[in-house]
């Protein structure tokens, strides 16, 4: 099997047209013939700006975990709900598929997402044996749940507006929360600034194996 | 993929059209025609390559159009209301977005009304004028730029996590007081129907091949009208 870049062509990430590279100066990018967005062999400094959005986004994690998401008030007494307090809740009051969901949707993924693009940016680097086909897989599927974070942010928007009753029974948004919805854009920008062409790279030897 | 594949030799004599490379592999294939509703998959890393959907542009229209019709319905209208001690509060995707906002919580509420609100309306709004332009021959030059906006928002829309929080908010606040859902959210429950099936009919290859072939007709005329100055 041959790679577009030994062949001397390259896709447009943005409209999937095929570009032919020049031939004088083959890692140069040009301009898609297609859509004029920039075209690339490999997104120039990929890995760098993945490292430095997934690194920023692991800082933010601590106080997203910490930091009270949402404060219930009610007749002047009010609680603080982490991420985890709230999952714990839900299972207090015998919801346990939604803790489930809400716990896979705030905890598991983005915990998930953190390793996962780290594990990626890692194997890339040390060109570690891994199955490229496996690291596809989970690349795909990390590029794909990142929203699914966002579902904590949302029901936070929904129930600070709902619960609004003044002093008889009050939710606001706490500062944990800014720290969540950073992690989240964060990790999906880390996956969208993610060239997964440079998971093939460097497989050869190994695909043999699979094919 | 079936039929057997040239070598790698050959595919570098062929011309760029001919040609198909995995946006996840960077694997270089040569292009197969495809029937109505069959779709092309990579062989090397199991991407999805491209479909090919039947009167993809009239009924992609027809989505869009319901879609934008459903949009300010599902936005300003109570998806729920919670009821307590005689006092009723209405909720509604721009009413949440207020209530950040008035807590105190600026960029929260920045990025609930981008992902819910702004960003699926200007999704909705490239994708009818891309398909307005394939329909009536307008100048193919912006649409081309609109679709490529477009791709860089797909993400962003998050009207399919919005609708889980609705769930999760309702399970959550079902013991607390009398809640009632509202006229919003069956519209948003369209809104969100109408916008994932736009998204499966809307073959993005054959949008961009149709832009192209436009713009490429376009430019003959052009050149035909100065000939004949």
């Amino acid at each position: 099997m041959k790679r577009a870049i030994d062949a001397g062509f390259m896709l447009c990430l943005e409209c999937h047209a095929v570009n032919r590279q020049d031939p004088d100066n083959p890692e140069a990018g040009q301009i898609c013939t297609r859509c004029h967005a920039p075209v690339y062999p490999r997104r120039p400094g990929s890995l760098a700006r993945t490292w430095a959005l997934l690194i920023t986004a692991a800082i933010l994690y601590i106080p997203a975990n910490l930091l009270p998401i949402m404060v219930v008030s009610s007749f002047g007494k009010g609680s603080g709900d982490t991420i985890m307090s709230g999952v714990i809740a839900l299972i207090h009051y015998d919801m346990v598929p939604i803790a489930i969901v809400v716990f896979v949707a705030s905890i598991l993924v983005p915990t998930f997402k953190l390793v996962g693009m780290g594990l990626l940016l890692y194997s890339v680097q040390r060109h570690q044996p891994l199955s490229a086909r496996q690291r596809g897989v989970m690349y795909r599927f990390i590029e794909w749940i990142g929203r699914w974070s966002m579902l904590d942010v949302f029901v936070i928007a929904i129930l600070v507006a709902l619960v609004n009753f003044g002093s008889i029974a009050q939710i606001t948004a706490g500062m944990g929360a800014v720290a969540f919805a950073l992690v989240v854009i964060l990790t999906m920008l880390a996956a969208i600034s993610f060239d997964p062409r440079l998971i093939w790279d460097n497989t050869e030897s190994e695909e043999d194996h699979d094919e | 993929m079936s039929e057997s594949p040239p070598s790698p030799d050959a595919l570098k004599q062929l011309a760029p059209e001919q040609l198909v490379i995995c946006h996840e592999c960077d694997l270089l294939m040569a292009k197969m025609h495809l029937a109505d509703g069959e779709k092309a998959q990579c062989p090397r890393c199991g991407f999805e390559l491209y479909h090919h959907q039947a009167n993809m542009l009239t009924r992609s229209l027809a989505l869009v159009l319901a879609a934008l019709l459903l949009f300010v319905p599902a936005n300003f209208m109570p998806i729920m209301s919670l009821g307590l001690l005689g006092q009723h509060n209405n909720e509604t995707v721009w009413s949440a977005v207020l209530a950040l906002y008035q807590s105190e919580m600026a960029l929260v509420a920045l990025i609930v009304f981008l992902s819910s609100m702004l960003i699926p309306l200007l999704k909705l709004l490239c994708q009818g004028w891309v398909l307005l332009t394939l329909q009536l021959k307008l100048p193919a030059g912006f649409a081309l730029w609109l679709y490529r906006i477009y791709h860089q928002m797909r993400e962003w829309g998050m009207l399919e996590v919005y609708m889980f929080g609705v769930l999760v908010s309702i399970v959550k606040m079902v013991d607390l007081g009398d809640l009632s859902m509202g006229v919003g959210l069956v519209c948003f429950i369209g809104l969100l129907v109408c916008q994932i099936w736009l998204e499966a009919t809307m073959s993005e290859h054959q949008v961009w091949e149709m832009l192209d072939e436009l713009r490429t007709e376009q430019q003959v005329d052009e050149v035909m009208d100065e000939a004949c100055d």
